[in-house]
């Protein structure tokens, strides 16, 4: 696979797009090309982001941040900081 | 870019406040939800089509930010790209769960022409000029051939398989292939130029 065709492997990778089959070939050139290539599969996560920033932001409610924030203080109480795994 | 939405002068930047999380900081969470609420709901509504279950997805994924907050790393990438890609899993797992793809598929087939179009809010000359993020992203997704963003859409907001967009399009694997490579090569780039500017 020549890196030009790993890049767009990569790019259908980042979104779960890429079929079962192609999954091999593409761990196979992601191994070949070492740091060059985790670089530009970590740049196209960014596309993630702008399929995000391309949507008018709806308005979140003021309950649920309140029911949000119960809750956290509420765990924050039993435990200094966020869920250890 | 620290920020990918305006913030306040002075205010913590997204990376200050997932460290705030990490070490426990409530506040640090209550600013970051005032942030990026809008467009996490706006993405799950995307996925989900319905806003009470929007609502309650919201929690939970606010929730695991507080809890998984511990895995993000700066160095890895983005505050927002590790949320969206957090919100994403969830509304898709959420949509799969709750048998509701059918439902979704339904209203999607009732609404064809809408979908495209919704990832454009009237972007104009002046919104450009200003730079407003999301208008210029809207504006590449937008420049994109109808069949490019269609496979796109049925791709990332939801969830689709390249076998199943062929099969819900009734076109074939190998185009569809074609269309997503392409269609996400030029957002891509388009998303690079943007953070060349800034």
């Amino acid at each position: 696979m020549s890196f030009e065709e790993f890049q767009n492997c990569a790019r259908l990778y980042v979104i779960g797009a890429l079929e079962p089959e192609e999954l091999q070939d593409f761990e196979a050139a992601r191994k070949q090309y070492g740091p060059a290539a985790e670089d530009f599969i970590n740049q196209c996560y960014g596309l993630h982001e702008a399929f995000a920033l391309s949507l008018k932001p709806a308005k979140a409610s003021n309950a649920i941040k309140d029911k949000l924030m119960s809750m956290v203080r509420e765990r924050g109480q039993g435990q200094s900081g966020p869920r250890s795994a | 870019m620290t920020s990918a939405v305006d913030r306040e002068p002075g205010a913590p930047s997204d990376v200050d406040l997932m460290l705030g999380i990490q070490s426990g900081d409530a506040d640090a969470l209550s600013q970051l939800y005032d942030r990026y609420s809008g467009i996490m709901k706006a993405l799950i509504l995307r996925i989900i089509h319905n806003e009470t279950e929007a609502d309650d997805l919201l929690q939970e994924v606010f929730m695991e930010i507080w809890n998984q907050a511990k895995n993000f790393s700066a160095e890895k990438g983005k505050a927002l790209g590790w949320m969206v890609t957090l919100t994403r899993r969830r509304a898709i797992d959420a949509l799969r769960k709750k048998q509701a793809y059918a439902r979704a598929e339904e209203r999607l087939q009732a609404e064809p022409e809408r979908q495209p179009l919704a990832w454009v809010e009237n972007a104009t000359e002046k919104d450009i000029e200003a730079g407003d993020t999301r208008v210029l992203m809207a504006k590449v997704i937008n420049s994109l051939p109808e069949a490019q963003q269609q496979v796109i859409e049925l791709a990332f907001f939801q969830g689709m398989s390249q076998r199943e967009i062929a099969f819900h399009t009734n076109v074939p694997l190998g185009t569809v292939k074609t269309r997503l490579e392409l269609g996400l090569k030029k957002i891509y780039e388009g998303l690079k130029e943007l953070r060349d500017e800034l």
